[in-house]
């Protein structure tokens, strides 16, 4: 039960022509647009909206086979139980920590890398490189953990070995056993298969700046880095600020198939996420009602931080999303 | 008149129907088959004399979440198996009882389960699902035991064949082995992987109950105080200690693979097949790929089971007294238009010549009898079922069991039900290389190395479901998130810290196991009344 963002920023590119004119001369005037928009406002409506409804679960000890009108309301006993639960602040440490690792450096990341594929003469190589950086988004969580396991392993892999002859490691290093270790494995393993996927958004972007302002730059003797730092990066910043604001909704509820795949006994304290917990606590257990007080926990804090992150994008004089 | 009209029309529609004569029933069925491919060499004899078509549906992704969405949205096919989740169905009051239907309609099955009748029985009196299987008469014998400490037959053969007893005797033949050859294959030599990954753990936690010289039970096993079975912990005993112990002395050693607890499955299957691993504890149907592997590619280095115990003192008893999931089953729903029909077509399947079809085959086509009854296949039959792909295929044996009731054990000719499992072939179809340890230990199957079961009336302890949800079942998780967490520090510790660690863990884990022995103990009490 994410916040619908999509529609918000479909209907931010209609330039709404206040004003002089009427409300309904707007409307008509608009009226492909706005059927065009139709069927994604039904999908919302549908998908993110209608399911609200089923919070109803979350005060109730719901037990499946009957109806939602039979079944016994406890009040907010689920939400109490959750927050008793010396797990859970584990649990919300491990996903704010992970979230905010993978979504500072996955950025962070895909911008350096559109720069310098943008920066790139030679088209073959620029196509080459898109392509091989954004080629591990297209291979499922089960096959990159156990790439990412074998590459990881004492007994023969890559990294430990390359470390070895390397002679930077005397003994190979059991990485995924190490619990202070896993947040920054999942922050590289993150990077590694999002990186070139993420960078497509803000290629794109960096394709729409206006070629007059590098040549403007260049006449007044900008060389490559100046004219990313004082061209391309003012441009694309509206992009950037909005995709932040965006994944702030995301923080609580990112991250299921990598911290599960890759997690084991060892580091199971640090790797413990929210979506794992709902899982092994609530949906295993068929404590249906549980699961639903802590989504309902999660998209109410998501709520929180997209508005706050919107609302100081708004005091720094940024593009906001809402 | 109209009314006549009305009726001439409603039974000529009904002999329509029946004239039809083929019945199609919808199943659901909690074992990921590929689905049927439409006709096979014994689906189709089964069509031909049921007029039964079924329409199958597998497991595809995960059962818990297919099991909640059935019952969350109320559609049902008209039978269906669900494993350990069989029993949600019949809370939430969408199977129909099956007493009087099999009472009525089906005297093979009531003749056939008639010794685990009451069993099956729940709280109101009623059956609910027929078990996957049934063990009409005789028990048989299987080519390996359940479990057991598993170790490479190298080493072995190098030490002269010893018979193994206790874990430090274990552990030593290991050890030495490991010295004298660090390289196998020209790779680092493991002496020992212990299986941790997610829900398989059991395969390293399970091992201090055996170690005492139980069976399987679980988590918990009930000991036989003053006549009655009480359900008591292990997770904290001496066995535990020793055995978490001896674990952080091999590791600390270097005889423990560094990277056992974050191995999973696969990772742990590729190690077993290898041929460098010398030994590992595991339940036999854990280890079974690794093994298949290795008597193709390294026969030399197929593991052979040992019941090993924590000391002399200790008697083993780690043989699985024969039992039946009671607990789960084929279950007819609410959806059933036809329960007379679909009881029907389970009697015609669970009948010995039904089950000699799906099991064996045919007669002087996929078996042969020899002049004292007995059934045996020739090296050219036996080729063929030694390739599954044809198995499943075009014999299409496995369709009909696993996911529908049949029977096991000896029938009454003393014939197994299940061909790998005849008794005067398990040795003579085994490997060239299995059976040079059987001679060399002078047995005949690797079961002799164990002791006879004892008899526990409510075997096993673990096939009692904790209610979903139910403080136990909280508990239970917790418990198990204390055993994830603590087992790999105790290993791992350096050996002046173990002290420390196991006392640690004594304390964190000691607490969450009250609500659940509670339930674990009133089930086995009701089990000892009324089985």
């Amino acid at each position: 039960m994410k916040i619908p963002a999509m529609p918000r920023l479909f209907a931010k590119k209609t330039p709404t022509l206040a004003g002089k004119k009427s409300f309904w001369q707007t409307l008509m005037k608009q009226k492909v647009l706005l059927f065009m928009s139709l069927p994604f406002v039904i999908h919302v409506i549908i998908f993110k909206y209608i399911p609200i409804w089923g919070w109803v679960l979350a005060f109730q000890n719901y037990w499946p086979g009957k109806s939602i009108f039979d079944q016994i309301w406890v009040g907010f006993d689920n939400f109490k139980w959750l927050f008793r639960d010396p797990v859970f602040y584990q649990v919300l440490r491990n996903t704010l920590a992970m979230s905010i690792i993978q979504l500072a450096f996955g950025m962070v990341s895909s911008i350096i890398l559109a720069l310098i594929i943008n920066e790139v003469r030679l088209v073959f190589f620029k196509k080459t490189a898109q392509t091989i950086s954004y080629l591990p988004h297209f291979i499922s969580w089960v096959v990159a953990a156990n790439l990412i396991r074998d590459a990881l392993s004492t007994d023969g892999g890559i990294v430990n070995e390359i470390l070895l002859k390397l002679h930077i490691i005397k003994e190979p290093i059991m990485f995924l056993g190490i619990p202070q270790l896993f947040w920054w494995i999942i922050g590289a393993s993150h990077v590694w298969k999002e990186v070139g996927w993420g960078a497509i958004i803000y290629l794109a972007a960096i394709a729409s700046v206006d070629p007059n302002l590098y040549e403007a730059a260049t006449i007044d003797g900008a060389g490559r880095l100046r004219r990313i730092w004082h061209v391309t990066l003012p441009s694309i910043q509206p992009i950037i600020v909005i995709l932040l604001v965006m994944n702030m909704g995301y923080l609580l509820s990112s991250g299921f198939e990598q911290q599960y795949l890759l997690q084991n006994g060892r580091v199971i304290d640090y790797a413990r996420v929210f979506t794992i917990y709902e899982l092994d606590y609530g949906i295993k257990m068929m404590r249906y009602s549980f699961a639903t007080a802590v989504g309902i926990f999660r998209s109410v804090v998501s709520l929180v931080l997209v508005f706050g992150a919107n609302y100081v994008a708004k005091l720094l004089g940024q593009e906001r999303l809402l | 008149m109209l009314l006549l009209l009305m009726v001439l029309t409603v039974t000529a529609a009904s002999v329509m129907v029946s004239a039809q004569k083929t019945k199609t029933f919808t199943v659901f069925l909690s074992e990921p088959l590929p689905d049927y491919p439409g006709s096979t060499i014994v689906g189709d004899i089964i069509e031909k004399e049921t007029g039964v078509k079924l329409q199958r549906e597998y497991l595809v992704g995960d059962l818990e979440t297919k099991v909640g969405l059935m019952i969350a949205s109320g559609e049902l096919p008209d039978m269906l198996t669900a494993a350990h989740f069989t029993s949600l169905f019949k809370d939430a009051g969408m199977l129909i009882p099956l007493n009087d239907l099999v009472e009525k309609h089906a005297p093979n099955i009531k003749r056939l389960y008639a010794k685990h009748w009451e069993q099956l029985k729940q709280e109101d009196g009623n059956v609910y699902w027929l078990p996957i299987q049934a063990i009409p008469y005789d028990t048989d014998d299987s080519h390996y035991p359940e479990l057991g400490f598993f170790i490479n037959k190298k080493v072995l053969k190098e030490a002269g064949w010893p018979k193994i007893k206790t874990l430090d005797e274990y552990f030593e033949l290991i050890e030495n082995y490991m010295k004298k050859h660090p390289r196998i294959n020209g790779e680092r030599t493991i002496g020992y992987v212990t299986l941790f990954d997610s829900w398989r753990s059991f395969a390293t936690t399970n091992v201090p109950q055996h170690l005492l010289g139980y069976p399987n039970e679980g988590e918990f096993v009930p000991v036989l105080e003053a006549g009655k079975f009480v359900v008591r912990q292990y997770h904290t005993s001496n066995a535990a200690k020793a055995y978490y112990q001896k674990l952080n002395e091999m590791y600390n050693k270097g005889v423990v693979d560094k990277e056992t607890f974050v191995l999973n499955y696969d990772q742990y299957i590729e190690k077993l097949s290898s041929g460098r691993v010398l030994g590992t504890f595991n339940q036999y149907w854990q280890v079974q790929e690794a093994q298949q592997i290795l008597l193709r590619d390294d026969p030399e280095s197929i593991f052979i089971p040992f019941p090993v115990v924590l000391d002399e003192t200790i008697e083993e008893y780690q043989r699985d007294v024969p039992y039946i999931q009671a607990t789960q089953g084929l279950a007819i729903t609410t959806a059933c238009k036809d329960p007379v029909g679909a009881i029907k077509f389970l009697d015609y399947l669970i009948r010995e010549e039904t089950q000699h079809l799906v099991q064996w085959g045919i007669k002087g086509q996929h078996y042969e009898v020899d002049e004292n009854g007995h059934f045996y296949r020739t090296e050219e039959q036996l080729k063929l079922f030694r390739d599954p792909d044809w198995v499943r295929d075009v014999f299409g044996g496995p369709y009909f069991y696993n996911s529908f009731p049949n029977l096991r054990g000896i029938d009454k000719n003393g014939n197994s039900f299940m061909p790998d499992r005849q008794p005067h072939l398990i040795y003579a179809d085994s490997h060239e290389s299995e059976k040079e340890v059987m001679d060399a230990y002078g047995i005949k199957a690797f079961t002799e190395f164990y002791n006879k079961p004892r008899p526990r009336k409510y075997y096993p302890l673990w096939t009692i479901t904790i209610p979903a949800g139910s403080p136990a079942h909280i508990e239970q998780t917790r418990m198990k998130d204390v055993l994830n967490a603590y087992v790999p520090r105790m290993v791992m510790s350096r050996t002046r810290d173990f002290e420390k660690v196991w006392a640690e863990y004594v304390k964190a884990i000691s607490p969450l196991m009250k609500e659940q022995i509670k339930v674990y103990q009133e089930q086995i009490d009701w089990r000892m009344e009324n089985w």
